[in-house]
Order: C-alpha cells, then sequence, then structure tokens
C-alpha cells in the first residue's frame, strides 16, 4: 500500500493504535519502500555479488535474451539486474509458502477455536511477538490479531512480485531492497504460524526442557503399522495423533515424521518419531516401511505417488498445494474412501484432516499384515548391482552432490555394503543416479543393505526464548562475554556427512555460544553420538544460555531466534520495538553478535528466511550449495568503509573494523564454516573483554583448522586489551610485523545517522520508561 | 578451425545454460604458454587440492609447481593453508573463495600481492559446483581478467579449462606436461 491517509487510516485501525504498549514508531506496517533506505545503507556496505546460473533471460517473449558481456535485455535488464529479480521471484517464492502455511493454519484454528482464542506463551513469555510487534506495530492477543498480520503479509506479496514482471523495476539494488521486504514479512508469517500452532495445539513453550524424541529410521518399528507423515504443516498429523489417543491406539501405530512435520508432530506427542531430514524422504519411502503416506506441504517429493505405488504404500494426500492428480475423496465418508485405498490402491485427495487421520489410522492397521517390510539383504543387493563395473562414472556425473556413487554400488555388487553405507550419510536423496544409470540399478534400494539401522536422541522444538533468558544473556551477549548467537537453520543439501551440522553445534556450543536449531539443521544435529552414545542435544543445556544447544523447532520456529534478538534490543536494552524496524535491525547488527547459518541450504524458503535475517542485521553464512541461490552480499573486508556513528558523541568515527564482515556468504568446508562464524559473531560494540573472549575461539579455531593465527587478525583487534591473555605475545608478534594500528572502541556504534532515515539518532540510547 | 569449447562439463550439474562457453586447452603445452603469457597471475587453490592425489602426488603438490614456475602468487581457501604450512610455505593470500572471487571482480583491486590487479586467475581444487559459480561471476562480472580452471572436470564457465578427463593417468600426464612446459 502506498502512503497518505487512507493507508495511515487502515494501519492505525489494525494495529489498534490507541493500544499504548508502546509508542508508535515510524514505520507500521511498512510498504515496500518505506525501509528502502535502510536496505541501501546496508547494501553500501556489503554489496549484492552475482553468480548466474544462467547466461540467459527467458522469462518473456521477447527473449531468449543474451545478457553476456554487458548486453542488455531487449526489456533493458543486464545481467546484475536479472538476477537480483529471480532472487526476488525466489524469495516471494519461500514468503508464499510460510504465508499460506500460516493463512492455513490460523484459518484451520479460528475454525475451531474462533477469533477471540488468546494468545498465551505461558508465563516466561510476555513478548509474545517481537517481530509482528516490530513490523507491524500490532501487539496480538488473539488468533484474529495473527490473521492481520497474514493479511499484511499477502498484501505486501502481491506488490513485490507485480515488481517482477517485466517492464517493472529495472535496478539491482532496488530489487535486492524488495527482496529483503519478502524475506522480512516472510519471518512475519513465520511468526504467525508459530505462534498460532502454539496456542492452538499446545505445543511446548515457557518451558526449555522438552522431551527428548527419538530420531533416525532405525527408530521406527516396523512390525507395528507405520504411518509416515511428510512435509510442514502438522494439522493432518496431529489429528492422527488425536485419533490414535482417542481410540487408545497411540502404542501399536507408529507415527513417524519427514522434514518439519516430523518436528511439529513431536511438540504435539512425543510418542511420534522422526526418521529424519528431507534428505532422506526418498530413501525411506522406497523402503516400503511406511503402510501410510500422509503428505502435506513444502518439500515433499513431487513423485512420491509413483514411490507409493511401488512399495505398495497406501498415500493420502492432505494440502490444496500438492494434489498429485488425485482425486479428492474429501466429500465421501470414511468407508467408502478406504475401499478405495485398500481395494483399488488408489492415492486420495483429503482436505478434512479428521478425516484423512481416520483413514490413515484404518488403512495401515489393515494394510501392515499384508505387506511384507522386509529390507533388501546384502546378496539380493548384489545381485541387483551386478551389471555395474564401476568404470561408465554416469552416476558419479549426475550426482549433484559430486559423490563417488559408482565406487560404492561397485562394492556392493562385490558383497561390500560398507561404501554404499557411507555413501547414504552423504547422500542428498535426489535418485538423479538411478535415473542416470545405464542398468537402472536401484541405487537408493542397495543403501538399505548398507545403512546402519541407527537411532538417536532430539529433543523436541521449544518454541520461543523466554523473556527471562533474554533478561540474563543480554548483557553478556551485548557485551561480547557470551561470544555469540548461532542459528543453525534450513534444509539438509549437506555437502559431504550429515553429522557434519552436529559437528559445529558442539565446537561452539563447547566454546560457550549459544546455539540454537531448527528444521533439517536440527534433526541432522541429533545425527551423531559421542563415545558414551549421547546426542548433543543429551550433553548440553537446553536453557537459552552460555553453551547450550537449543532446538526452536520447525522452520517456522526460526521466527523465535529472530525475535530473541529483538527481545534483546527491546527487553535488555530497552529500546521500543513498536514500528521501529530500522531500529531493532541496527541494533542486532552493531550490537547482538548472532549469526544465521544453513549448512544445507536447496529451497527458496531458505534463501527467504536468510535474506529477512540480513534486513534484521543477522549475517548469514551458507554451505557451498548455497552458492547456487546465485547472490550473496559481501563487504570489502579491510578496504571497505566501516564509518558509523557514535550514539553518544553523535559523532561519525572510522572503527576501520569489518564486523560483521559478510551480510551473506558460502564458505567450502566445515573447518572455515567454524571460522566464518565465529568471526561473524564479531561485533563494534563488543567491550575488550567480549572481544577477547571473541578473539579467543577465534585463534584457537584458526589453529585448529589452519596451524596458523588467522591472517586477518589484524582487522579485528581494536587494543591491546583485546587480545587474550593466552595468545598476548604471539599475537603482539604477529601484529607487529603486519604493521597494525590501534582502532577505535565504541560504545554506542551505530549507523542511524548515516543515511536518510526518520529515526533519529537519539532513538537509538533512549530507554524505554520501565513499567 | 574453432576452437573447442565444453559445455558438459563431468558434473552435469554444472552443465552450461547459456553462450558463451570455456575453450578447451587440451595440450599442457599451450596451457602453459597461456599462463606464461600472463603478466600478473594467481593460482587459487581449494580443499580438494589436499584430497584428490594425480598419481602419487597430491593436486596441491603439482599446482605448488606450476605456481612456482611463473613465481605466481597464491590464495589458500578453506583450510589449504594448513597443508601450505606443513610444507613451510605462506600463501599469498588466505581470502576464502568467494572472497577472493568478489575482490577480483574490481578492476581496480590491487591483488594479493599489491601489485594490481590479476589478469590471469588459475584455479584448482575447489569444489567443482562452488567453483563453477565462482567462475560465473567472473565472466560476467570481471571482464578484465581471464579465468583458467586446472581441473580434470571441466568448467564451461571459464576462459579456459582442461578437457574433461575421465583417466587418472591422463590428468597426471597433463599436470606433468604444463609443469614441464612452463620449464
Amino acid at each position: 500500500m502506498t502512503g497518505g491517509k487512507l493507508k495511515d487510516e487502515v494501519v492505525r485501525t489494525t494495529i489498534r493504535a490507541e493500544d499504548d504498549w508502546e509508542p508508535i514508531g515510524p514505520t507500521p506496517m511498512p510498504s515496500v519502500t518505506d525501509l528502502r533506505n535502510w536496505d541501501l545503507r546496508l547494501l553500501d556496505s556489503y554489496e549484492p555479488f552475482y553468480a548466474p546460473f544462467c547466461d540467459l533471460c527467458c522469462l518473456c517473449t521477447y527473449g531468449k535474451c543474451d545478457l553476456t558481456a554487458d548486453r542488455k535485455g531487449a526489456c533493458g535488464l543486464d545481467m546484475a539486474s536479472q538476477q537480483a529479480r529471480m532472487i526476488l521471484l525466489k524469495c516471494l517464492m519461500g514468503t508464499a509458502a510460510h504465508g499460506a502455511h500460516a493463512r492455513h493454519m490460523v484459518d484451520f484454528l479460528i475454525e475451531k477455536y474462533g477469533p477471540e482464542h488468546p494468545i498465551d506463551l505461558g508465563g516466561q513469555v510476555n513478548v509474545e511477538s517481537p517481530i509482528i510487534r516490530t513490523v507491524l506495530g500490532l501487539k496480538p492477543q488473539t488468533l484474529a490479531d495473527l490473521r492481520k498480520a497474514v493479511e499484511y503479509v499477502e498484501g505486501e506479496v502481491i506488490h513485490l512480485l507485480s515488481a517482477t514482471h517485466t517492464g517493472q523495476e529495472g535496478d539491482h539494488r532496488d530489487f535486492e531492497s524488495k527482496a529483503f521486504h519478502a524475506g522480512m514479512i516472510d519471518h512475519v508469517a513465520l511468526e504467525a504460524a508459530d505462534i498460532a500452532q502454539i496456542v492452538g495445539f499446545g505445543y511446548p513453550t515457557s518451558v526449555a526442557d522438552t522431551p527428548l524424541v527419538e530420531i533416525g529410521w532405525g527408530a521406527i518399528d516396523k512390525t507395528r503399522p507405520v504411518i509416515v507423515v511428510i512435509g510442514h504443516n502438522a494439522i493432518t498429523s496431529n489429528a492422527i495423533v488425536d485419533y490414535l489417543k482417542e481410540k487408545g491406539l497411540y502404542d501399536k501405530v507408529e507415527v513417524a515424521g519427514i522434514c518439519c512435520t516430523a518436528l511439529d508432530v513431536t511438540r504435539y506427542a512425543s510418542f511420534a518419531k522422526v526418521v529424519g531430514p528431507l534428505s532422506q524422504q526418498r530413501f525411506f519411502l522406497k523402503t516400503g516401511i511406511a503402510d501410510v503416506i500422509v503428505t502435506d506441504e513444502q518439500c515433499v517429493l513431487t513423485d512420491i505417488p509413483d514411490l507409493a505405488k511401488q512399495t505398495g504404500s497406501a498415500l493420502i494426500a492432505c494440502s490444496d498445494k500438492i494434489c498429485y492428480g488425485l482425486p479428492n475423496r474429501s466429500e465421501e465418508e470414511v468407508e467408502a474412501v478406504l475401499a478405495h485405498v485398500l481395494e483399488e490402491g488408489e492415492g486420495v485427495l483429503l482436505l478434512d484432516p479428521k478425516k484423512a487421520a481416520e483413514v490413515a489410522v484404518k488403512a495401515a492397521l489393515a494394510l501392515a499384515p499384508r505387506r511384507d517390510k522386509s529390507l533388501l539383504s546384502t546378496e539380493d543387493a548384489a545381485k541387483l548391482a551386478a551389471k555395474c563395473r564401476g568404470t561408465c562414472e554416469l552416476c558419479n556425473q549426475a550426482c549433484p552432490n559430486l559423490l563417488t556413487v559408482s565406487v560404492a554400488v561397485n562394492a556392493m555388487r562385490q558383497g561390500d555394503p560398507a561404501p554404499i553405507g557411507r555413501l547414504f550419510l552423504r547422500c542428498i536423496g535426489c535418485g538423479a543416479c538411478e535415473q542416470a544409470c545405464p542398468h537402472h540399478i536401484p541405487v537408493q534400494r542397495l543403501m538399505q543393505a548398507g545403512a546402519v539401522q541407527e537411532k538417536y536422541k532430539l529433543r523436541s522444538g521449544r518454541g520461543p526464548i523466554h523473556d527471562v533468558e533474554i533478561r540474563k544473556v543480554g548483557s553478556p551477549i551485548v557485551l561480547g562475554t557470551i561470544p555469540g548467537v548461532v542459528l543453525f537453520a534450513g534444509c539438509s543439501n549437506f555437502p559431504e556427512d550429515i553429522d557434519d551440522v552436529a559437528w559445529l553445534a558442539e565446537e561452539l556450543a563447547r566454546r560457550k555460544y549459544i546455539v540454537t536449531l531448527s528444521g533439517c539443521s536440527a534433526m541432522a544435529a541429533a545425527m551423531r553420538k559421542d563415545a558414551e552414545g549421547k546426542t548433543i542435544y543429551e550433553k548440553y543445556t537446553p536453557e537459552f544460555d552460555a553453551g547450550c544447544i537449543v532446538n526452536v523447532g520447525s522452520c517456522v520456529a526460526n521466527a523465535h531466534v529472530v525475535g530473541a534478538a529483538i527481545k534483546i534490543a527491546n527487553i535488555f536494552a530497552c529500546l521500543p520495538n513498536r514500528a521501529n524496524f530500522e531500529l531493532m535491525a541496527d541494533y542486532i547488527l552493531n550490537r547482538v553478535g548472532a549469526c544465521g547459518v544453513v549448512w544445507g541450504p536447496y529451497s527458496q524458503k531458505a534463501l527467504t528466511i536468510g535474506t529477512g535475517a540480513v534486513r534484521w542485521g543477522i549475517p548469514v553464512v551458507l554451505g557451498p550449495h548455497g552458492s547456487k541461490y546465485s547472490r550473496l552480499f559481501m563487504s570489502k573486508k579491510e578496504h571497505g568503509d566501516w564509518r558509523v556513528m557514535d550514539g553518544r558523541t553523535r559523532q561519525l568515527v572510522d572503527t576501520g573494523e569489518p564486523t560483521p564482515e559478510h551480510m551473506m556468504i558460502t564458505v567450502e568446508s566445515k573447518e572455515r564454516a567454524l571460522l566464518t562464524i565465529i568471526k561473524q559473531c564479531f561485533r563494534r560494540n563488543d567491550t575488550p573483554p567480549g572481544r577477547a573472549i571473541k578473539l579467543n575461539s577465534y585463534i584457537s579455531v584458526a589453529k585448529q583448522v589452519l596451524n596458523s593465527l588467522p591472517d586477518d587478525l589484524q582487522n579485528f583487534v581494536r587494543t591491546e586489551r583485546d587480545i587474550p591473555i593466552v595468545y598476548k605475545r604471539e599475537v603482539l608478534a604477529y601484529l607487529k610485523e603486519v604493521g597494525w594500528q590501534p582502532k577505535p572502541t565504541l560504545s554506542l556504534p551505530t549507523v542511524i545517522g548515516t543515511y536518510e532515515t526518520r529515526v533519529p539518532i537519539e532513538a537509538t540510547v533512549k530507554e524505554l520508561p520501565k513499567k | 578451425m574453432a576452437a573447442e569449447v565444453l559445455t558438459t562439463p563431468y558434473y552435469r550439474v554444472n552443465v552450461l545454460t547459456g553462450t558463451r562457453a570455456a575453450r578447451v586447452v587440451d595440450d599442457p603445452a599451450e596451457a602453459a604458454r597461456i599462463v606464461a603469457g600472463a603478466k600478473n597471475p594467481l593460482y587459487v587453490l581449494g580443499p580438494d587440492a589436499v584430497r584428490l592425489s594425480a598419481g602419487d602426488k597430491l593436486l596441491i603438490d603439482y599446482a605448488l609447481d606450476i605456481a612456482a614456475a611463473r613465481d605466481m602468487p597464491i590464495c589458500a581457501t578453506a583450510h589449504v593453508k594448513r597443508k601450505l604450512v606443513e610444507y613451510g610455505k605462506k600463501p599469498d593470500s588466505t581470502y576464502d573463495i568467494i572472497e577472493i572471487v568478489h575482490f577480483l571482480k574490481m578492476p581496480d583491486w590491487k591483488g594479493v600481492r599489491g601489485e594490481g590487479q590479476h589478469d590471469l586467475v588459475l584455479f584448482s581444487g575447489v569444489r567443482c559446483d562452488l567453483a563453477e559459480r565462482g567462475l560465473s561471476t567472473l565472466k560476467h562480472f570481471a571482464p578484465h581478467l581471464r579465468t583458467f580452471a586446472i581441473c580434470r572436470r571441466g568448467h564451461p564457465n571459464a576462459d579456459y579449462t582442461v578437457p574433461v578427463t575421465a583417466r587418472g593417468d591422463r590428468w597426471t600426464e597433463y599436470l606433468q606436461g604444463l609443469v614441464a612446459a612452463l620449464g
């Protein structure tokens, strides 16, 4: 919506301007250009970096247009702008997926409980929705208020999407500003969706020590009827749990999930199990262990009807997003639907969750006794691999994760299942190898013979970070004495072993970082045991504090970590957040050492979440597949302009230190990732003791992975007081060698005042009245 | 006869979708001439250089020989520096792969030794999908330099690429030939 009296009126009504919980800031329900100056300021320091996937633009019938060698398309777009346009489109896919998810969840729960159902996140969470409060200026009190937040997202998506049409936006920085907007409103949708399901389904909130649940394909008891739920929207999965409880069947039927639905169903019922992240979806479905497959939305394989046919599993699709061409049986009686499923082997679309639940359970009970769920033996696997000679390498060439599939298949041919077991741990589950094989060797089925049937412990998602936790850690985070808050989010398109996330998380937790996880990353982090057989969830505290391992929940629960950063500004620093996006983001950028990590990025949603994080001032580190998003945000490091305002003296100060160094970067190895994550938690606001603690981690990891001091140490040592005592002599000698000069240390750095904004610099120090 | 170009490398994830493909340099002597003709070349080494072997040596051993032959500066990305320290060598830069590509696309950058922007950049040992993205960046946004993928898997977005070389012995021969031709 553009500005003007009409908009003002609508906004004031929507956010109940008369509510006096905080004064209304400058940007209630911001429209597409309201935060543009903030975005452009960010882009001044962190330029978009493009790595085009394609030399062409093929989006309109003027083309194909060749954009190489500084050529422009028929519409006038150059390569950079075309890249940014595609980024905006991808981000909008992510926003739309989360927004539609939130819309479905909120509408479903309003239908069930009414619009006035209260938002109550328990005694430990008073600032219930830091993102919605900051972005919209609304303090949601009911489900109907969450619907307002979703409606705002929906409205903005239309404007943003229109900008991608040919003959609209033409500047890459403005496209990026719009992508930031898509990312920010995506976070609104995430928060609305998760709060809705917490209050609607009674998921854990205001508690840290949530149950430990079982994860791993070995955790699934295939002697029982097995229902596998896949996707992100647990409405139907929870209905299955309800039905099982109602009928006293919960200990007779296995409910197991893949991807985020798995995390959310375990928040609802700890007897549910998690098969694993989405990379194991194809593998697991091919085992045939699932008697019934129930799909909802997002990250669900689009050829599941074929997979279900191959194994004789029943298929129930439950989302209007994924109909698979199946007949819609939603209006039919349960017994009639069952007849189609059991007698005709028909997959069905059932959009009524209760009906889908009943059909799923009854179908599983009926099918399980008649199905053979035995796994492939080593002998049978060797027979299936018999035609492989390990020489054509077509499977290797097809593998998007660059794995040497042929070696494992050839070993299997010779009766050795170990290599294919190791391959399983690196496989991203796309099935490209099978399609490339001229002998049609079923590589993913062969993995049944080699993959260890392990099970692990995963702490179920705990939802929002508590206000009391923020009060405890706010000061040490801002001072730097807790060295950082790291969120491992996103998908399982991991470049190497699935348990590398666990390695990274533990390296940070034992250095006293606050480590949070969500989605498939949270699952993968459970898939590593120490010598005593414990996972990191069993070894580290689940409380949001130094050295913790916190699973916040599914993808939509990512909102709580961004929310925690906002709460630090709002609760600890007492800055008003109501409709005050720039003030919050500036605080996070300069003073909250937070970093997002997506080690296995694949989805548009992960790109959107990351892009939104950048607008909030949270840098993002991506695994190597993240380079295929085709856009990063990079600074010029020590060659950049690092002037900021000193909020106390209101003087422009050249800090000379690149912190945060980049806002979105891809790194190649887990070792480099660890170094980079640690570095991305540096903030200009760090006190000398805080910086010394951070540098201690940075140096110790550099010695571990590079066998030397970091080569850019001089960029981050401001005064000798920043140097960790244990390394003092060595570091001083190095600094002398490279001609290091001291840099200013600011207690109140801000970029407010370095660009045109309605936020006065005084606001960066103004405190909320203590109520 | 037009020079052969590479559109379909070993890894299908890197297939060219476009109009401008790398010229295949299948003769190591020609590769040496390209390297020797550069005024200010740079060698970027990724972690596969210390993981993968060519014959009885590591890829990094050949890369270091190539660099040494032309006094070429080295950028050790990821955790490659660890191996160089083991060898008693110091890289000229430890920028990570995306960082070095970012600087390479700036025409006025001073280069890793402060001697000006590089005019030829060799890449070895960078994970192939990531390398291809970086090469795409340079193809589109760094017209002031040329890139050469010293990688047996082939890279369409480079200016010059080693041909797809399935056989390990041929790859070793190529590297040996290049080192020998550089003298």
